[in-house]
């Protein structure tokens, strides 16, 4: 009877009003939730296209152009730099030689160079060398297969070779040191659009280079550094001011990332204040159904029903609005998530449909969170109402 | 219940001196008072001090020896329930509740009494025929015997009717004071009725003057 009699005062326009506030609210949150989740994937480090913003700096040619210590450790205490690795030549002459599909074997002149793993975008658990390795990782440029793809094979009457087939191709190094020489078998482990250069792990670099060529310097005469934002024009003065050479389309591309960055966190953050706000919005509407009968509140509490009971009656109707509201959520999110997958498939990123479970998980998160919070201030307010001396009974005298 | 009063004395207005503010008394089990006095000299004060709805007086009010004021909520709730009941001065009934409904809203929290014991009560007080009426549709005498039933639907030990038969015919409120009468000596409870001055044909244990 107390349901009904609380009831009485409550409109349906009120509760619509409260519905649909907490639906946009968590229906926002949970769709740039899911746009999160799966733009994930395009800034993981496996992705080049929003990868971690790298500027590969090299200095005018000329007679000395390798890097000092001191030049790297100014360069490390720049605050738009993250992060600085050099670029280690082999200090030997090599020869490749590889044969494909029974032909005699193709010889070539190449070079070998090595960078810290931190900057490889390559996430391979075979990319690692030690002096028992039985075979030497290689990762060459993207452009370089594209450029045998689309470039020799056809005209050649070759057939054309796709990533699985690329690791199978037998690579043979000779290495000539000055000391020494030495060969190696080879694989090409994958290709980078980042790096425009012949990997192999630093470890085989630094073995060789000191088996095969012991007296030679090793030299870094390039750089590549991650920085906070490619378009910081403190970034661009460094470089100029010290003649460094970097490439433009590099840096745009870089930019392009930073930017895409940026919107998506503005996003976020326009989608948590909506969210707050309606929650703060949600939240008055609860205060208003109470202060609405705050009379009968009182008279109910001093007839002898308890707070919990008249509380009960709030958050039942709470609990069911929220419940709709994260259903609602829920659909919209799905709704997007199909309306987003053209976009997505542009960029080249894979959605999979587990993402909505991440989705549901943080639904119920949500509903959990925002049932106690509800249920916190439905006890407070009602409190504060029926506190002694508070009450409307009291005035009479 | 026996309620011991310490020198209580309101502290947000001064009354005149009487028998109720920092005087020291009891209200026993079994045993009738009228606190009698002028409109505006405290009496709903005094109710609302016992009914734990208001706080604000120096002195102490113990409820079998116990200090009210150490009484949380929840034991004021309980208290509501099984052993003080109240007639408001403004009855406080939900209007758009017909008789019935608010008094079965009281009575459902302990099942104290049967509709047919309901009904039966207000026959006696002459509104049976208003039981499904809306409360606002009921004249304040009316009313008043309707929350008159509601207080007595309630296990109590201490009863407070705060001025309840302003409104009522000489005939009802014979009615009422013997309907009142006999629950209290079923119970033996405590009655304290206020009045502005009449005294209702009750034979008090004590009258004390405000």
């Amino acid at each position: 009877m107390i349901k009904e009699l609380l009831h009485k005062q409550i409109h349906f326009s009120q509760l619509l009003f409260f519905a649909l506030t907490s639906s946009l609210g968590l229906g926002i949150l949970l769709v740039v939730f899911q746009l999160f989740i799966d733009t994930q994937s395009l800034f993981g480090s496996s992705s080049d296209l929003l990868s971690n913003q790298t500027v590969i700096i090299s200095k005018q040619l000329g007679r000395d152009n390798a890097f000092t210590k001191e030049e790297i450790e100014t360069l490390k205490q720049q605050e738009f730099v993250k992060k600085v690795g050099g670029f280690t030549n082999g200090t030997y002459r090599v020869k490749g030689s590889v044969s494909i599909m029974g032909m005699s074997s193709i010889s070539t002149d190449m070079f070998l160079e090595a960078v810290s793993d931190r900057f490889i975008d390559v996430d391979d658990e075979n990319w690692n060398w030690s002096p028992s390795s039985r075979e030497v990782p290689i990762i060459i440029p993207k452009n370089y297969i594209d450029l045998y793809n689309y470039g020799f094979a056809p005209g050649a009457g070759l057939p054309q070779i796709d990533q699985n087939l690329i690791r199978k191709i037998p690579i043979e190094l000779n290495l000539i040191g000055t000391s020494k020489r030495e060969v190696y078998d080879a694989y090409i482990l994958a290709t980078s659009e980042k790096i425009n250069t012949i990997l192999v792990p630093e470890t085989f670099l630094n073995y060789t280079n000191q088996l095969l060529s012991p007296d030679k310097e090793v030299r870094i005469s390039r750089i590549i550094m991650e920085v906070v934002n490619p378009s910081d024009p403190k970034l661009l003065d460094f470089l100029a001011k010290n003649k460094y050479q970097y490439f433009q389309s590099e840096l745009l591309s870089s930019r392009i990332s930073y930017f895409l960055q940026l919107v998506l966190s503005i996003v976020l953050g326009i989608g948590i204040l909506i969210t707050i706000l309606s929650i703060t919005l949600v939240v008055t509407n609860i205060n208003l159904l109470i202060l609405k009968n705050k009379q009968t509140i009182c008279q109910l509490h001093f007839l002898g029903f308890s707070r919990k009971q008249i509380a009960n009656v709030y958050l039942a109707i709470s609990y069911r609005i929220l419940a709709v509201s994260i259903i609602i959520a829920l659909v919209l999110t799905v709704i997007c998530k199909f309306a987003f997958v053209p976009f997505f498939e542009n960029l080249g990123v894979q959605t999979s449909t587990f993402s909505l479970v991440y989705v549901g998980v943080a639904a119920i998160l949500l509903f959990v969170i925002l049932a106690i919070y509800y249920t916190k201030h439905t006890h407070k307010k009602i409190k504060q109402m029926t506190a002694v001396n508070t009450s409307l009974l009291t005035t009479e005298i | 219940m026996t309620i011991h009063i310490q020198e209580i004395y309101p502290t947000y207005f001064t009354p005149a001196s009487s028998e109720v503010w920092s005087k020291v008394f009891y209200l026993e089990a079994g045993k009738t008072y009228l606190v009698k006095a002028a409109s505006g000299s405290g009496k709903s004060s005094f109710f609302n001090f016992l009914y734990g709805l208001n706080n604000k007086f120096t002195g102490t009010i113990l409820f079998d020896e116990k200090d009210i004021a150490s009484f949380s909520e929840t034991e004021w709730t309980q208290l509501r329930r099984q052993k003080i009941s109240i007639v408001f001065q403004g009855l406080r009934l939900f209007p758009e509740l017909t008789a019935m409904e608010n008094i079965q809203l009281k009575n459902q929290l302990t099942n104290h009494k049967t509709e047919a014991e309901i009904r039966s009560y207000l026959e006696r007080l002459d509104v049976g025929h208003l039981a499904d009426k809306k409360a606002e549709t009921l004249s304040y005498g009316q009313q008043q015997r309707v929350a008159i039933v509601r207080a007595l639907c309630q296990p109590f030990e201490l009863l407070l009717l705060d001025e309840p038969f302003s409104h009522i015919d000489d005939v009802q409120i014979d009615n009422a004071t013997q309907l009142i009468l006999d629950e209290i000596t079923a119970r033996n409870a405590t009655l304290v009725i206020a009045s502005l001055g009449n005294s209702y044909n009750i034979d008090y244990s004590k009258t004390l003057l405000l």
